[in-house]
């Protein structure tokens, strides 16, 4: 009787909410089914445009899905549909997006296989998605594994090449000890508070009881290694320069923008929200990080000779200075954080799509050398790396520039003084391999004679000069002056970007 | 017309005769530019003469007209207007200036006929007549600075007027950087007086002076040394005299005008100019003084020896100046001044006779090569010697009256001025020695070749060689011309040499002591405020003054003769008995060495230091190399840590992973 | 007069980027042509201006980064309007001599060089801190590239050095200007709390960077202090003055020559610029803590930079190293926080700017007879069939030396006089300058003109083109000679303010109304 009385109370779910997730995971399926149609029009055409659509879709749905300020986690309280979130998501669409276009002619399609290649990454997507609406321990594990495996598998993608497969073997299980060490911390929060729940964990953090309990202090300090890992802070960075450079060029590009955003997404939110009432415990400590990241990765990225090591490591550094706008634990530093993301998201895509431009026409493959007489041979896409290092070295008149006003802003009014003087001191080291990189696109020996025709090597579809090759893959060029262009952009009028991080910004009730 | 406004065109002239000459150089012909320049000059000693009428129409106290023509530089509590002061101490200069010049312009028409530069020679002597008057003529502190540096420029230029001659463009460096030394002590003096007084103008500074500072005063005292810092260079009184015996480099007309008559007396003008400073500041005065004593000693001395004929001339001007610094220094300033013009045109007489010499002699200036001339050149014999006997001091020359008048002056100070005075007399009996010794060597004596060949009627074959040097000239510029000019051929030449004598030996009689008292009267109103005005000493002592000066240029001669024309033997009998001191003399008592040891050397070593050390090692090394080397260490450091190695990257984590626990935990405890 | 000045700022960026489309030999025209319209305009500015005033003029002022309280706020007063009237001036000299010359990729090269002009415009305009940084560092983008693709020798490491050192110093300043901006409002509150009061404003309004705002805002003393030293490092290092003149020597080596006349004769005059625009108003205690600091690295750039200027063999790095020392001057007197000083180093700016670039036009002329060579070893004795080049380069040299009746001796001797106003020692220390500034002028002078014709030196007078780049300079040097007031007239409102309070600060530390003798002594 009770028994047959009592129910299971089925959760309240907000579907409208849930439906760029729903839009992303489903699209996956669908992509990975369609996929299995052989035929070149399928496979060259067919299965990434539906992935492309996949993703507009997504970013319209999270567009209206748009409300500024507090908004109440669904699904129980597991995931946040708060601006946030959504922002975040836009970022991974966009992101996304761009990846898809860059790998119109990437071997690793080919060898994966269209359907695969492009699930996997729609997979990988919505764990991102899932982990920037993270509300609670186990959702924030979910995501972050929904996120992370596609990638093992992705970074492998070129199968021919041992290097990638290196990649992803040491991403994997690099990757796994960082899971690991995560999943460990939050057993040991869970242990403390007895609730896995981000609101339930802030409401007993603010007792100061348990503020001083070392379980619980342990479990921040764990969990704070294990997101340190995929936002690649030193001194958790290692596995970055080696996968960055193994991966196929535009799964290299969606890690390096998407997946920090994703983890800084989560990074906020856990600490900014869950543990804000012990800032003054993790405050220090991620400030400590910082400052390491800040230096090791631009000390790091100096003398490297292949282009996505070096932008894996200006990358780290690049994480340095995210963090601060997390380590002050303001609404502030949150805006800021969310501004620079989007810009580092432009900036790096530009600085991307020109790598993988050339590495398919140059025999230097990724080298800085193959960009060598580049304002001679392809001017369009010399601007656009050049663009894209000035931006990243902090020039104004680009987004990189006010990124970086925001956050040295956000740590000076956060009481971080000597953090904002970091981020300067280390845009300084920072312009010692950016504009080596701009130097070997203009002024190289070759600015003064044409670069010697290079012969194609990855793809049929390449004409004879280097020149030709740029003009034989637009959707690369375009996606390269794209990006560039909104560096620029948002580098004269931030305005757009401002509100938006502004909405983001209101999304947690908890911060000063 | 007001005396401000001829003020103003004596100015105008020449400034417009620089500029017609120097934008029309290319369209005149022959000797049109020298005339174009007289013209100038005489345009602008006439409006001197009406300025001069124009005083004397006012009463003696109104005598100082100021005329401002707009505000120079006005700002923050500093303001300088473009103005020039009228008053007889002004206007007797620029009579001065603008006379001699104009004769020495004349001249220069025939003697640089032959020169590659004939325009440009002109428009730059036209030039520094316009600094020299805007020098006199100036309102106000900054405005005499702008002529003071002027004048600089302008005498830089003449110097190395043959600009292919080494020798001659290290003398034009050597003068200039010495005036600017001169330069920068003025500036200074312009503040201390300026920040004291609030005003940079003579009427302002003096009045300011009066209330602010009672007598010796310390800063007083200072920023009148500094005045001297710039009179001393200018007129190359000890120790800064030794860019005048090598600014001999430029043309001999140059240094007649320049380096005798004009330039090098602004120092004494500057000192009557701010009398009623250095009479608040006594020590400053005294030191002056001394000062100007000791140069006359030091610079007769070197006379005796030295056997370059320009060069002998140039010493006995830094001689000269020294007793007019130590007549205005005594307070004495007519006699001061009076000197200046009698000086001014002996000191001219000199130079054109000695360049007709140099030119007769094709070049040459060592009187050692040099004798007999004086049947072949008669008028420049004449010439010469009518300028030596003034320079000498002998009875009734201009010099005798002049000379002597300051030194009596000093006598009558009494205390220190009584030494000063019997250095002055030993000055005296050396001036007519080396005036004399000159006389007899070229002159006098076994004619040599180019004088007989001259008496035969035919100039000697131009040597083209630096006569400091030997050096083969650059024949395209850089030497007195093919053909040289000698006043017996010359009548532009002359002419002014022949006027010159005649004031050289009469200008005298404008100050005889208790009968004729033209320039002391002309003068009195400007030094109406001086203290020591009536302090004129008696007939008597004047005469008393008088008459031992002349027996001493008497005895000079006389000294003069015995040595140079009854027994040549002597003078090397004397230099073998006296080496060291003969050593001493001809190498300048060591000034040159000095200098160069105590200031070019170190600062070239400096330099070099510079260079070789400081960029090197500090500013490229350290600064640059250095943060570069840490960076990059750095970098290789984290890329060594970048093994690849799995294992490797596990460590660090742990390592990690461990520190953040252990920070958390630390919080706990 | 109703011009807007972002007009003129982006007119010739503007001009550059429509050549861009256009065909080539249209593009130094079409540039010129635009560097020529701002100098009409700077010319009518001059006579439009109303000297009695020290406010701003033609101001515009309008929201820009707003979050931030970043504002693009423009306007001119006596302090930069001669600034811009040289920038002006200078470009369309430098252009002018450029398109005399055949370039690699002429159509980048004066985009490049029009870009220029526009950031350095914008930075002598700008009346908002941080929209002075971004002018300040957006300067450096065009040089960047001018000397690394078209310089020669070791362009591109002269050039990566110059850009680092330069940025280096910038972006310590971007850091200091952030904390002034956020520091500087209420004092007394806590940095956390001042961000909360922030952003419950709208707009992110908590902030303001608006030098008018900041001057009225106070900074304690500590604060300042650090921060002073961020910006002088950013300055010292633009102007440069010792020992942060490392990027110096390679950049002038290597930077083509129209281009050095701008980059010694304007870029170096944006760093002194910023002390009378920014620092000495906004941290006047800073300034009076750190004076003695100043004044020493100023009268070692003077003395070191003379004696460095006369041993050297490159005509280039005589001018090069006779700017550091000329540069110390104007940072002595900005830095006597006297008022003559500043009116001082105003002139001074202005007349270096003039004769700097004068000087290396000249140089240009003078390699171009000498076989291209620019060692003073293989120059000599130019002057001979060469008047005109020898007359200008003798005026020059003589403006360059600071001669008095030259507009620079106005400038020196105000500078001077504010200097021993209360710091006679440094004063007196820095005439030496003024000395040696003759040694290494004339010899420069005497190396290149006079003494024995050197074995390749062909000597011809000024072409046509040359004296047309030359002249102007000339007269205008010759002309601001003979009537300096008309500089000191305009400027003195505004840089009398700019001292003001510093001033003020030294003088109830120091200075006594009754003149105090020991103190100077």
């Amino acid at each position: 009787m009770v028994i047959a009385a009592a129910t299971i109370a089925a959760p309240e779910i907000d579907y409208a909410g849930l439906a760029p997730l729903f839009a992303t995971a489903g699209g996956s399926i669908v992509v990975l089914l369609t996929g299995l149609v052989r035929g070149r029009l399928v496979q060259r055409v067919i299965v990434p445009l539906l992935s492309a659509v996949v993703l507009l879709a997504a970013i319209g749905l999270a567009v209206w899905n748009w409300q500024p300020g507090d908004a109440k986690p669904i699904v129980e309280g597991a995931l946040a549909i708060d601006t946030l979130a959504f922002g975040m998501a836009i970022l991974f669409y966009v992101a996304g997006l761009c990846a898809i276009l860059l790998s119109l002619r990437e071997s690793a399609v080919g060898s994966v296989g269209a359907g695969e290649y492009f699930a996997l990454m729609l997979a990988s997507i919505s764990g991102m998605t899932v982990l920037a609406g993270a509300e609670s321990l186990v959702t924030l594990f979910v995501g972050l594994e929904l996120l992370s495996i596609p990638l093992y598998v992705l970074c492998a993608g070129r199968l021919r090449r041992a290097t990638s497969l290196e990649s992803g073997l040491k991403y994997l299980i690099v990757g796994s000890v960082g899971s690991a060490t995560l999943l460990y911390g939050l057993a040991l929060l869970y242990g403390a508070t007895g609730t896995t729940d981000f609101g339930e964990i802030a409401a007993a953090a603010g007792k100061g009881s348990i503020a001083t309990d070392s379980l619980f202090l342990a479990g921040t300090a764990l969990a704070a290694a294990g997101l340190a890992f995929k936002a690649s802070v030193a001194p958790f960075h290692q596995w970055t320069p080696d996968v960055y450079e193994g991966a196929p060029t535009p799964i290299t590009a969606l890690m390096a923008v998407a997946t920090k955003a994703a983890a800084f997404a989560i990074i906020v939110r856990f600490f900014d929200q869950a543990l804000i009432a012990i800032r003054g415990d993790w405050a220090p400590a991620l400030a400590a990080l910082a400052l390491t990241t800040i230096v090791v990765g631009n000390v790091g990225a100096i003398g490297q000779s292949s282009l996505k090591r070096m932008l894996a490591w200006s990358g780290v550094a690049q994480a340095g200075y995210l963090l601060a706008g997390v380590v002050v634990g303001t609404r502030l530093g949150l805006q800021a954080t969310a501004f620079y993301l989007a810009a580092y998201l432009a900036m790096n895509m530009a600085a991307f799509a020109v790598v993988s431009a050339r590495e398919r026409v140059s025999e230097h493959g990724d080298r800085i050398d193959s960009l060598e007489g580049l304002g001679r041979a392809s001017p369009w896409l010399a601007w656009a790396m050049t663009i894209a290092m000035l931006a990243l070295a902090g020039f104004p008149a680009t987004a990189g520039f006010i990124g970086k006003l925001y956050l040295i802003d956000a740590a000076v009014a956060g009481g971080y003084q000597w953090l904002g003087v970091a981020i300067v001191v280390g845009s300084m080291v920072s312009l010692a391999y950016y504009l080596r990189v701009v130097a070997v696109i203009w002024m190289g020996p070759g600015d003064l004679a044409p670069a010697p025709a290079t012969v194609a090597r990855a793809h049929p579809a390449t004409g004879g000069s280097a020149q030709a090759d740029a003009a034989a893959q637009p959707e690369t060029v375009a996606v390269a002056l794209l990006a560039a262009a909104a560096t620029v952009f948002f580098g004269i009028v931030p305005a757009p970007l401002f509100d938006a991080a502004r909405d983001v910004g209101s999304s947690l009730a908890g911060l000063g | 017309m007001s005396a401000g406004s001829y003020g103003w065109l004596v100015l105008a002239f020449p400034l417009g005769g620089a500029l017609l000459i120097a934008l029309g150089w290319r369209l005149l012909p022959g000797r049109s530019a020298g005339w174009i320049a007289s013209g100038a000059i005489f345009g602008s000693f006439l409006s001197a003469i009406g300025a001069l009428f124009a005083l004397l129409e006012r009463e003696p106290e109104a005598r100082a007209v100021t005329s401002t023509w707009f505000s120079y530089a006005q700002t923050a509590g500093l303001s300088v207007d473009m103005g020039l002061l009228i008053d007889p101490l002004s206007v007797f200069m620029a009579l001065v200036v603008s006379g001699v010049s104009l004769l020495i312009h004349i001249y220069s028409v025939a003697y640089m006929a032959s020169d590659r530069g004939y325009a440009r020679y002109f428009a730059y002597l036209n030039l520094f007549v316009f600094s020299m008057l805007l020098l006199v003529l100036a309102g106000n502190l900054i405005l005499l600075t702008v002529g003071w540096a002027f004048v600089g420029a302008a005498s830089y230029l003449l110097i190395s007027f043959w600009y292919r001659r080494k020798t001659a463009t290290a003398a034009g460096m050597k003068a200039f950087v010495i005036n600017v030394i001169g330069d920068v002590g003025l500036v200074i003096a312009t503040f201390l007086l300026f920040s004291e007084t609030g005003a940079v103008d003579y009427a302002g500074v003096f009045d300011g002076a009066a209330k602010v500072f009672e007598p010796g005063d310390t800063t007083l005292v200072i920023a009148c040394l500094l005045l001297l810092v710039g009179a001393f260079a200018k007129s190359a009184q000890l120790p800064l005299h030794t860019w005048l015996p090598d600014a001999m480099e430029g043309p001999t007309p140059v240094s007649a005008l320049i380096h005798a008559a004009t330039m090098v007396t602004a120092g004494v003008y500057l000192i009557a100019r701010t009398h009623p400073l250095f009479e608040l500041a006594p020590t400053a005065a005294d030191v002056a003084a001394i000062v100007g004593t000791l140069t006359l000693l030091f610079a007769a001395t070197v006379a005796l020896v030295a056997t370059d004929l320009k060069r002998i001339i140039a010493y006995s001007t830094i001689s000269q100046i020294g007793y007019m610094v130590l007549g205005v220094s005594a307070f004495a300033y007519s006699a001061g001044l009076f000197h200046l013009m009698t000086h001014a045109f002996f000191k001219a007489l000199l130079f054109m006779a000695a360049g007709s010499v140099i030119a007769a002699m094709a070049g040459r200036q060592s009187i050692d090569a040099m004798g007999g001339l004086r049947v072949a050149m008669p008028l420049t014999f004449a010439t010469f010697t009518a300028g030596a006997l003034a320079l000498a001091g002998a009875p009734l020359t201009s010099g005798f009256f002049s000379k002597d008048e300051v030194i009596a002056a000093t006598l009558d100070r009494g205390g220190l001025y009584t030494v000063l005075a019997i250095g002055a007399y030993v000055g005296a009996l050396l001036t007519a020695l080396y005036a004399f010794r000159i006389v007899f060597r070229v002159f006098l004596g076994e004619p040599v070749v180019e004088a007989r060949s001259l008496a035969r009627g035919q100039l000697a074959p131009s040597r083209h060689e630096n006569p400091a040097t030997g050096e083969q000239e650059d024949t395209d510029v850089g030497f007195p011309g093919p053909e040289h000019h000698i006043a017996e051929r010359e009548r532009s030449m002359a002419a002014p040499m022949g006027a010159l004598a005649l004031l050289a030996l009469l200008a005298g009689l404008l100050g005889v002591p208790a009968v004729t008292h033209v320039v002391d009267r002309f003068l009195e109103p400007t030094f109406a405020d001086s203290q020591y005005i009536d302090q004129t000493p008696s007939d008597g002592a004047a005469y008393l003054g008088l008459a031992i000066g002349g027996a001493l240029s008497l005895v000079g001669i006389a000294a003069a003769y015995l040595l140079y024309v009854r027994r040549p033997a002597l003078p090397l009998v004397l230099r073998a008995r006296f080496a060291r001191t003969h050593r001493l003399l001809s190498s300048r008592w060591y000034f040159d060495e000095l200098f160069d040891r105590l200031l070019v050397r170190p600062t070239v070593a400096a330099g070099r230091f510079g260079n070789a050390v400081v960029e090197r090692f500090l500013v490229q090394g350290a600064l640059v190399d250095g943060t570069s080397a840490v960076v990059r260490a750095g970098s290789s450091a984290a890329r060594a840590a970048q093994t690849g190695q799995v294992r490797a990257y596990a460590f660090l984590l742990i390592l990690g992973v461990s520190a953040l626990v252990l920070y958390f935990l630390s919080g706990s405890v | 007069m109703t011009v807007h000045l972002s007009v003129v700022i982006f007119l010739p960026l503007a001009a550059a980027l429509i050549a861009l489309i256009l065909p080539r030999r249209l593009t130094a025209p079409l540039v010129f042509s635009a560097t020529l319209g701002v100098l009409g305009y700077a010319i009518a500015l001059i006579a439009d201006f109303d000297a009695a005033s020290g406010a701003l003029q033609y101001v515009t002022d309008a929201a820009w980064i707003s979050e931030l309280g970043v504002r693009y706020s423009l306007g001119v007063d006596g302090l930069n309007l001669f600034l811009i009237a040289l920038t002006a001036l200078l470009w369309v000299v430098a252009t002018f001599a450029a398109s005399l010359r055949t370039w690699e990729r002429p159509r980048l090269f004066f985009f490049h060089l029009a870009l220029a002009e526009t950031a350095v415009l914008g930075a002598f305009c700008a009346q908002d801190l941080i929209l002075f940084v971004v002018f300040f560092d957006l300067m450096l983008v065009p040089f960047y590239f001018l000397i690394g693709c078209w310089g020669d020798g070791q362009r591109v490491y002269a050039t990566t050095k110059f850009v680092i050192y330069t940025l280096v110093g910038s972006l310590l300043m971007l850091a200091g200007a952030v904390a002034i901006g956020v520091l500087s409002e209420a004092p007394d509150l806590p940095a956390a709390a001042q961000a909360l009061a922030g952003v419950s404003a709208p707009g992110g309004s908590r902030l303001s960077f608006s030098l008018a705002d900041l001057q009225a805002r106070t900074l304690p003393a500590g604060t300042q202090q650090w921060i002073f030293l961020l910006f002088a490092a950013a300055f010292l290092v633009k102007a440069p003055a010792f020992p942060f003149h490392g990027w110096m020597p390679d950049a002038y080596r290597a930077t083509p020559l129209p281009v050095l006349v701008l980059l010694s004769a304007v870029l170096s005059k944006v760093g002194v610029y910023g002390f009378l625009r920014v620092v000495l108003p906004i941290l006047p205690e800073a300034s009076l803590h750190f004076q003695d600091l100043m004044l020493v690295i100023a009268v070692v750039s003077i003395i070191y930079g003379s004696v460095l200027a006369f041993s050297q063999d490159e005509a280039r790095l005589v001018v090069g190293y006779s700017s550091i020392a000329q540069l110390g001057f104007i940072t002595l007197g900005i830095f006597s926080l006297d008022p003559k000083g500043a009116q001082g180093a105003v002139m001074q700016m202005v007349t270096h700017g003039l004769v700097t670039a004068a000087l290396f036009l000249i140089i240009a002329a003078l390699a171009l007879r000498a076989g291209g060579s620019e060692s003073l070893a293989r120059w000599g004795g130019t002057a001979l069939r060469a008047p005109v080049l020898a007359t200008l380069f003798l005026i020059v040299a003589l403006a360059t030396l600071a001669m008095p009746g030259s507009p620079n001796f106005v400038g020196e001797l105000l500078i001077l006089f504010g200097t021993f106003e209360d710091k006679l020692v440094y004063g007196i220390v820095a005439s030496v300058g003024v000395v040696l500034a003759a040694v290494y002028t004339i010899r420069l002078f005497q190396r290149a003109m006079h003494n024995r014709v050197a074995p390749d030196v062909e000597s011809r007078d000024l072409s046509l083109g040359e004296l047309a780049t030359l002249a102007p300079l000339v007269a205008v040097i010759v002309g601001l000679g003979a009537y300096p007031q008309l500089v000191l007239k305009r400027s003195e409102q505004a840089t009398t303010a700019r001292v003001e309070q510093a001033s003020k600060l030294a003088h109830r530390t120091a200075r006594t109304a009754a003149f105090n003798i020991d103190r100077r002594w």
